[in-house]
């Protein structure tokens, strides 16, 4: 099976970037799309050529680094799955797959399909955690937490901080991130003390990152290779409102 | 005022001042309906609404506040709109949706065009328009009715709102947080039938003039 690679190409963050096209042979369908920009660059660092600079880490789909818009898709065409689990037997021979960089002003392009995704880490350090008194480790079940709760706190923290939600947004806003962050807090008892704190914080910070606001289409809940639902968005709606209308902060 | 002040400066807060305008847009469409159907009643019922309407002392104040309402609801989402730009300064080569859009939610500012310049066209036909005498306002709306450009140009129109609807009905209650697993379901369906219901109703007078009520009174 061959293909043609469209990607991305930027030498730097203010430079001016272009699509090249790379044909590719296909040794195994079962082999993962990074795996074969792997295969390509082989062929061009071989050929003396600058190598496609790509984010990965894990590649199991748990570290939210592979972040790329393949044929128009955060991640690709497959459904909760991340790039690294995006798999040649998705495409057909003669494909022309299309790479580019997520696309957004707080994620500013750093070269071909890496960009800075720090404006999502930002937004964490300014209310993204509980306070801990150190000291001896509290008894495990000492906080009793309802099942229903901690299961959709669970569904929250899921969130991998991708940032596909933002690169599918028509708006790119980051309400479904900052929806999963701040839910799996204030569905928690532990979150109870900074609950208002926090939302407060993290809605300004999102703003100031030049992230956009959320129309309710339901893009970044598709895209999401971890499945975080939309009703984190709704929450964080309600977290809002709660903190400005009736908390002292 | 510090709270309102800070609902004002947030992305959230604004779009819940758009989602709450297009509620209360929602409660007048559906009292402007109400009165248009006295339409299928008969002139002299339409025209005793009409005159009811016209000679009520506040009706300037609450025309005035209507049209503070769409014009607000329009000039915040515009505004919306232009951040949302700025957020994404450089486009995508390919853009595929993964199912999230909707026809409505992904028109929606197409339609919010569409039905603004209606609003123009409509306030300039109807309201201000010349009727065959001065309480025969039945006269000049099935005037204009009866003619099928009119006819087809309102049906659209109509067509354009219950889109328009069909996301914004829900997307309001999104906004404002109102979810839950038991009742988000029933509250997409509410929203949409209230956008399909609205949408037919308004459409059918103009088919009705202009098909039915041809050459009659």
């Amino acid at each position: 099976m061959k293909v043609t690679l469209r990607v991305w190409r930027q030498k730097g963050p203010d430079q001016p970037g272009r699509f090249e096209s790379y044909e590719a042979e296909v040794p195994s369908t079962d082999m993962s799309f990074l795996e074969l920009l792997d295969t390509v660059n082989e062929g061009l660092i071989a050929r003396g050529s600058d190598a496609i600079a790509f984010d990965h880490d894990c590649r199991e789909g748990i570290c939210g680094m592979c972040s790329q818009v393949i044929d128009g898709q955060p991640h690709g065409p497959d459904k909760a799955a991340a790039t690294c689990q995006l798999h040649m037997r998705k495409f057909k021979d003669g494909d022309v797959i299309t790479a580019e960089p997520f696309r957004a002003k707080a994620f500013p392009v750093v070269k071909d399909l890496v960009v800075d995704r720090s404006a999502l880490d930002r937004v964490m350090s300014c209310g993204g955690f509980i306070s801990v008194n150190t000291g001896a480790a509290v008894d495990a079940n000492a906080v009793l937490v309802p099942k229903d709760d901690a299961e959709k706190a669970m569904d929250a923290a899921a969130c991998i901080g991708c940032g596909a939600c933002v690169a599918a947004c028509p708006n790119a806003a980051a309400m479904l991130f900052v929806g999963a962050k701040v839910s799996q807090f204030a569905l928690l008892p532990q979150g109870g003390p900074e609950r208002a704190r926090r939302v407060l914080r993290m809605r300004s910070a999102m703003d100031a990152e030049g992230f956009g606001h959320c129309s309710n289409e339901a893009e970044c809940e598709a895209v999401c290779p971890k499945e975080v639902k939309l009703s984190n968005i709704a929450r964080l709606n309600r977290e809002f409102l709660r903190a400005v209308l009736v908390s002292p902060e | 005022m510090d709270t309102f002040l800070r609902l004002a400066a947030s992305s959230i807060g604004r779009k819940m001042a758009v989602a709450a305008l297009g509620l209360l847009l929602c409660g007048f469409l559906g009292g402007h309906l109400a009165g248009n159907l006295l339409l299928f009643v008969g002139q002299d019922a339409f025209n005793a609404y009409a005159h009811h309407l016209e000679t009520f002392p506040l009706l300037e104040p609450v025309e005035l506040g209507l049209a503070s309402i769409i014009l607000l609801h329009a000039a915040v989402t515009v505004y919306l709109k232009v951040t949302a730009l700025m957020a994404r300064p450089v486009g995508y080569a390919v853009q595929v949706s993964k199912g999230g859009r909707t026809w409505g939610s992904s028109t929606m500012i197409y339609t919010a065009v569409l039905i603004l310049v209606f609003i123009v066209v409509h306030v300039a036909t109807f309201k201000y328009g010349t009727r065959p005498s001065p309480s025969d306002l039945y006269g000049l709306v099935m005037g204009y009715l009866r003619d099928w450009r009119w006819a087809v140009f309102y049906a659209l129109v109509m067509g354009g709102v219950g889109l328009h609807l069909s996301h914004g009905a829900w997307s309001a209650c999104q906004t404002f947080g109102i979810d839950h697993p038991k009742y988000t379901p029933a509250i997409k369906a509410v929203g949409t039938a209230f956008a399909a219901a609205v949408a037919l109703a308004f459409a059918v007078i103009p088919v009705w003039a202009c098909f039915i009520k041809r050459g009659q009174p």
